[in-house]
């Protein structure tokens, strides 16, 4: 009866984990699974923006490390490998959803009419300070490039150094440093674009409020 | 306005973010409120996200579910090596907690009654005769004792849980109910199992996980709900 509940894989190191798991050992799979589905997950779920599709992709992700498990060699950390899979399956997806099949480069190479940042940053000085919260920029990293989007969830949310998004991405660390500041900078545009918006609506409705009362 | 030497500073600025800060370019960000205000919304924007991480969640239990599934579909595991599987108390030990956290808000002698109709019809089943049909139609019977008033309490969960969410937001209330779909969907494919190979553990297994997922996603929904009110 107990067969597909939670085993106790205890402390079972990774490394001891990768080796068992290589092997078949079920058990060994569910703690590589514990490990790192939060990250992937998260990832996953940062990157789509809906639970249902993370879920999925989440899988996804897993059940290609698990099919090529065996040829890990260490080369890179298994974390890597594993995220780097992980990208690519949501990559893979968002390019079916975006109906054609552009290549990594446009993923992360937007040309200006389709989303890259603008080469100044002039315009008026509206401040954003104060006005970032979870929701707004979530809705902003919505509308990143994929590729933008990738960099900057892997960077600034979790946590990885340029040399390892290099690795995930097959890019150079410089383009690494670069995607994320056009990402960073095309966010700050979409707020302010939001905030202009927000200002415009908050105007229309003090002026019907006053035209009500006149 | 960008100024000249504010477009100058583009070309400081990705590096500023990575921290290499040229004397130029701080002389720059000093005297420019244009620029210094890009750098604060800059950092404003990393600092925000960096404060994702530490709400970070699991992948739902369903996902590890459906994934071990088609890890054994595919024939990729093979169960634990028994030395090192932690001893069969240890395993069977979240059970008895699934079950009390199945319905947290039913009194504990209705929890217990239902658990001990579950333990009466897996009793009675196992101590059948050995003759294989009449075995196996004991086992689904035993299976259905088990399982029918799980799965009633389910239903009854399910209309309650419904009227609350129908309150909550309708993008969050459409993405349940669409959750929910793919959870009965998957119910009704482990009964077809259990129903064709009653003596099947796995199937019987899966079948309580499935219920174990509705009753996990019935309680998120919930929740939802009772956070709008």
């Amino acid at each position: 009866m107990a067969r597909t509940r939670r085993i106790d894989t205890g402390e079972l190191p990774e490394a001891e984990a990768i080796r068992l798991a290589q092997q078949g050992d079920a058990a060994a799979f569910e703690r590589l699974y514990r490990l790192h589905n939060r990250r992937v997950y998260s990832l996953c779920l940062r990157m789509v923006g809906n639970t249902a599709e993370a879920e999925d992709l989440t899988q996804e992700a897993f059940l290609q490390l698990f099919r090529k498990i065996a040829t890990f060699r260490g080369e890179s950390a298994f974390s890597t490998w594993l995220h780097r899979l992980a990208v690519n399956v949501v990559l893979m997806k968002l390019r079916k959803k975006s109906g054609n099949e552009s290549s990594l480069e446009e993923l992360t190479e937007p040309d200006e009419e389709s989303g890259g940042p603008r080469r100044d940053f002039g315009g008026p000085d509206l401040r954003l300070s104060g006005s970032i919260d979870r929701v707004n920029l979530q809705r902003a990293v919505d509308q990143l490039p994929p590729g933008y989007k990738s960099v900057f969830v892997l960077h600034d949310v979790q946590g990885y150094e340029h040399n390892e998004i290099a690795e995930i991405m097959a890019c150079s660390i410089g383009n690494s440093k670069s995607q994320l500041h056009k990402a960073r900078m095309r966010l700050r545009e979409l707020l302010h674009e939001a905030l202009r918006a927000q200002a415009r609506e908050d105007r229309k409705a003090a002026s019907a409020e006053t035209g009500g009362k006149d | 306005m960008a100024t000249t030497s504010c477009r100058e500073f583009l070309a400081y600025l990705e590096p500023w973010m990575e921290g290499e800060r040229s004397p130029d370019a701080q002389a720059h960000v000093r005297n420019c409120p244009h620029c210094s205000s890009v750098i604060k919304d800059l950092e404003m924007i990393r600092t925000e996200a960096r404060s994702w991480s530490a709400s970070e969640q699991e992948a739902p239990e369903r996902v590890w579910t459906l994934l071990r599934a088609q890890l054994e579909q595919e024939g990729l595991i093979r169960e634990t090596i028994p030395a090192r599987a932690g001893g069969s108390a240890q395993a069977a030990a979240p059970r008895t907690g699934w079950f009390a956290g199945l319905f947290p808000r039913l009194p504990r002698p209705v929890l217990a009654g239902a658990y001990l109709t579950a333990l009466v019809a897996i009793a009675f089943a196992l101590s059948g005769p050995v003759n294989k049909r009449v075995n196996e139609a004991r086992w689904l019977k035993g299976t259905q004792i088990s399982t029918s008033p799980l799965s009633a309490q389910l239903n009854f969960a399910e209309q309650n849980s419904n009227s609350y969410v129908t309150r909550s937001n309708p993008v969050v209330a459409a993405s349940l109910h669409q959750n929910l779909a793919i959870v009965d969907n998957y119910i009704a494919l482990c009964e077809k199992s259990v129903s064709e190979e009653p003596q099947n553990e796995v199937a019987r297994d899966y079948l309580y996980e499935a219920y174990q997922q509705k009753a996990d996603l019935l309680t998120q929904m919930t929740e939802r709900g009772e956070n709008v009110q």
